[in-house]
């Protein structure tokens, strides 16, 4: 059982309600949500510090310009935060946020998490042609009956960890009949509470874990299995990988928005990558012929080989590509079997180390000599 | 003009003559407005264009570059260098419309103090006739 | 000038194939370097090809850019020049834009021949996978009559499509029926066609006259365009409103065949702050975009690289925002370069303007300065 404030306001109100508290009261120095800029012209996130900006905060807008574990780690790559931050934060970017913690990246000092049970975003294409603001009434109906939402992100259609369970704050979407004029906040933490404490609203308990939820987590996981048996990736060999990945046009635009991918210059940049017009000829003479820039599936191999074990399976790599590839389902699920196999789920615990830095002698004894 | 506008003015200087204009100038107790900024580097050569945009976009309400006179400069054409970037820079500030005229290049010679009180002077009447750099207000740069 | 003529048999793309496979077995050449359609049919990638049964069904004449070719022959040789003497085909601007990287010292082009056609344009690669079949049917019918009205924004006004600083040339505007001019446009290309026993002895005043006509009308075209793009990205107001969507991914950069650095400026060290720095900029304005320096990137990189861009819009391509991103740097390109008064890709010889510096030059970039300047307040009073 947690603690559960009510307040009388629909979730966006109800969530900027507590916001504005924060500020307003000095509990928190700024706080970090989605805000719109230029009179609707665009979404981006915003570092809020004067409670009067956040009347243009959409915190809880199905859309997700950048993985805001990113952003977040930017802020604190440097030095810890002097003073609390509030941070209204998808599951997945939570995730994010404590995989970058775990690579020093980052620091979680400070920072206070605000979440909620996530229905998922919309394509950042929904912005460029501007039918975002139309699907908003259908997202808030379908969150209201526990239904999957089909023009989702892949990823976000078939992802199981909606629930945040680093998150201090917790607003609860999924399954909430009456979000338009009620807002339920779990304060999973004692922090949370002590935040939260003095706001309006009525306080009481509640099971965060509902017949709801249970529902969703169903639905999800009978969709992602759906759409990894589309992609079917590991029947096809070399040929599926030339399939998916031919188009690629080698911008690195999927390593640059991922937020696991946290290095200053990648190694596919980087100059040890490069290929002596030596080594291309004789590898012309070998094949007959060559594709150039070569290194194109060994890029994507490479990269999944660095990151899998802690993708979080946002789905940024897939919306920012700029030839439709279908990166997050690809790196989701072989994420999974990595994760799996390592008995590893990225960004649940700040304290689990990540596998790639701890070695025993008794493992993984069954690979290797017999 | 606006006459409560005090703009805050960034003169990045070279370390030869720049700041030797602006040591003469004290030295003949000379006067110049104190909303501008002084900002040494070594040659004006060295300067970046991104540290000129960083002014001009993320406070600045007016940006002065000034170098040695040509043929002075220490490091041969130093001076040169930086007047092909400003070049760069104007031009493209101007093809969108932003206010190119923001940024003052002006060779300042050791020695030449009342030429640097008189720059500072001029850019600084300048910017307030102007008013202040709508860029420094805004929150989604 | 003069060239030579080349009948067409069947049609063009098979006439250049078969150019090209006459010169390997006339040993001109042992590799070739053109775009091919990847397995999955619906785009096209760059291939080295030394096998000639490969080279059947290479595209020469693609309908879309997904790789700037400057990228691909600056990754074959930016290490060292090739052994094998190589043919590349393609767009005047990819020709350009490997020029530049040429000057930048990104590249060797030691035994590389460039072969460059009249180029109408290509489409906008996303609209091109939207329906790979149907828009192969609409590129070939614009191609056939030099009709843009489908191609790219950048493409539409670009008055480069022909003849850069490349060897060899395939001139299409200005011919008969059934022919293509073949024009030499150094030794290099001269040898290439006299082992072809082609004398370059046609002249070639119809094809200089349709060039000529062509550019004309784009350049109109441009001076619309221009006008028109500058009531949307004029001004702080309008410019940051075209930027507002912008999600800092840096693809534009990626995928610039000119921004060669492997760590960006704009990716770098340099651009990390401690939380102070955002805090304190926040308070200033009451809040502050994150990611933050999106101006500064665009602006920045354009002052970085704007004397060297070709203008080839392959940043539009990647964009997944679809911001005007090539139009803008065109915009500010043409004027840009004017200034510096310097053409990207124009002659290998020239220096690029950031490494040379005259005396004599720019010098309307000074404030002029009048030692009886008199404060305004006292002239006010």
């Amino acid at each position: 059982m947690s603690k559960l404030l009510k307040i009388n306001k629909g979730v966006d109100e109800g969530t900027k309600a507590l916001l504005e508290y924060l500020l307003e009261k000095d509990k928190v120095e700024g706080v970090i949500t989605l805000k719109t800029i230029n009179a609707n012209q665009g979404i981006c996130y915003s570092l809020i510090t004067k409670p009067e900006e956040l009347k243009d905060a959409v915190p809880l807008i199905p859309y997700m310009p950048n993985n805001e574990g990113k952003l977040l780690s930017r802020l604190t790559l440097r030095e810890p935060l002097a003073d609390p931050i509030a941070v209204v934060a998808r599951p997945c970017e939570l995730r994010a946020f404590i995989e970058l913690v775990k690579r020093n990246q980052g620091s979680l000092k400070n920072y206070l998490f605000i979440s909620h049970t996530c229905p998922g975003v919309y394509p950042l294409e929904t912005n460029v042609n501007g039918s975002l603001e139309k699907k908003i009434s259908q997202y808030w109906n379908k969150t209201k009956n526990t239904e999957l939402i089909q023009d989702t992100r892949p990823a976000c259609k078939s992802c199981i960890h909606f629930i945040p369970d680093n998150a201090d704050i917790i607003v609860s979407l999924i399954g909430e009949a009456d979000l338009d004029n009620n807002c339920n906040i779990f304060l999973s933490t004692n922090k949370g509470e002590e935040f939260a404490a003095g706001i309006e609203g009525e306080i009481g308990e509640k099971e965060l874990e509902s017949k709801e939820i249970n529902l969703m987590q169903n639905k999800r996981e009978e969709e992602r299995k759906k759409l990894f048996e589309e992609t079917n990736i590991e029947t096809k060999g070399i040929e599926g990988l030339i399939e998916y990945f031919g188009k690629c046009i080698g911008c690195h635009g999927c390593s640059n928005v991922c937020p696991i991918c946290y290095c200053n210059l990648c190694f596919f940049d980087s100059q040890p990558n490069e290929t002596q017009p030596s080594w291309s000829e004789s590898d012309l003479d070998r094949k007959g012929a060559l594709r150039l820039p070569s290194g194109t599936i060994f890029y994507h191999l490479g990269r999944l080989a660095h990151i899998s074990i802690s993708c979080i399976g946002c789905g940024m790599c897939t919306d920012v590509c700029p030839v439709n590839i279908p990166i997050s389902t690809i790196f989701s699920k072989v994420g999974e079997s990595v994760q799996k196999a390592f008995d590893y789920s990225p960004g649940m615990d700040v304290e689990e180390p990540v596998p790639f830095g701890i070695y025993k002698e008794e493992e993984f004894t069954e690979i290797g000599e017999q | 003009m606006n006459k409560n506008f005090t703009p805050k003015i960034i003169y990045f200087m070279c370390n030869w003559c720049g700041t030797g204009g602006a040591e003469s100038a004290s030295a003949h107790h000379l006067y110049y407005p104190e909303n501008v900024l002084p900002y040494r580097v070594n040659c004006t050569g060295s300067l970046s264009t991104v540290l000129i945009l960083r002014a001009f976009i993320d406070g600045a309400d007016g940006v002065i570059i000034s170098g040695c006179h040509p043929g002075d400069c220490h490091y041969e054409d130093g001076n040169f260098r930086e007047r092909k970037r400003v070049a760069t820079i104007k031009s493209i500030i101007e093809s969108l419309g932003l206010e190119e005229d923001r940024i003052w290049f002006r060779y300042v010679a050791h020695g030449e103090g009342k030429r640097f009180v008189d720059t500072t002077t001029e850019f600084n009447d300048y910017i307030k006739k102007i008013g202040p750099n709508p860029l420094k207000e805004r929150s989604d740069t | 000038m003069r060239g030579s003529v080349l009948p067409i048999e069947n049609n063009l793309e098979e006439t250049i194939l078969n150019f090209i496979k006459e010169a390997f077995d006339k040993k001109c050449i042992e590799a070739v370097i053109l775009p091919k359609r990847i397995p999955s049919g619906d785009s096209f990638a760059y291939l080295l090809i030394k096998d000639k049964s490969i080279l059947e069904g290479a595209s020469p004449f693609p309908p879309v850019i997904p790789v700037q070719g400057a990228k691909a022959i600056s990754s074959l040789t930016r290490q060292g020049s090739v052994k094998k003497k190589i043919l590349a085909i393609m767009h005047p601007c990819e020709i350009r834009a490997t020029i530049e990287l040429f000057k930048l010292k990104q590249t060797t082009l030691n035994n590389l021949i460039f072969m460059s056609y009249d180029c109408p344009g290509v489409l906008p690669l996303s609209d091109y996978l939207e329906n790979p079949d149907e828009n192969d049917q609409t590129f070939l019918a614009a191609q056939q009559k030099w009709d843009s009205k489908d191609m790219r924004p950048v493409c539409k006004i670009c008055t480069e499509f022909s003849a850069p600083a490349s060897d060899l040339h395939i001139g299409q505007l200005g011919t008969d029926e059934g022919k293509i001019f073949l024009i030499p446009n150094s030794s290099v290309g001269k040898e290439f066609l006299n082992a072809f026993g082609l004398n370059s002895d046609v002249p070639l005043d119809e094809w200089e006259a349709e060039v000529e006509k062509l550019k004309k009308e784009r350049e109109n075209n441009k001076k619309d365009a221009q006008e028109k793009l500058k009531t949307k990205v004029e001004g702080p107001e309008n410019l940051l409103e075209t930027l507002s969507s912008c999600i800092t991914c840096h693809n534009c950069m990626r995928v610039c065949p000119v921004c060669y650095c492997r760590q960006c400026y704009f990716d770098s060290d340099a651009f990390k702050f401690p939380p102070d720095n955002f805090i304190s900029k926040s308070e200033k304005k009451g809040s502050i975009r994150l990611p933050s320096d999106t101006l500064i990137f665009h602006l920045g990189r354009m002052s970085h690289m704007i004397h060297s861009c070709v203008s080839c819009g392959t940043c539009e391509d990647a964009c997944p925002m679809d911001i005007p991103i090539a139009q803008i740097f065109n915009l500010v390109a043409d004027k840009t370069q004017q200034v510096l008064d310097y053409k990207p890709g124009r002659n290998i010889e020239e220096p690029l303007p950031t490494v040379t510096y005259q005396e004599e030059e720019l010098q309307e970039f000074e404030k002029p300065y009048s030692e009886t300047y008199i404060k305004v307040e006292e002239t006010n009073v």
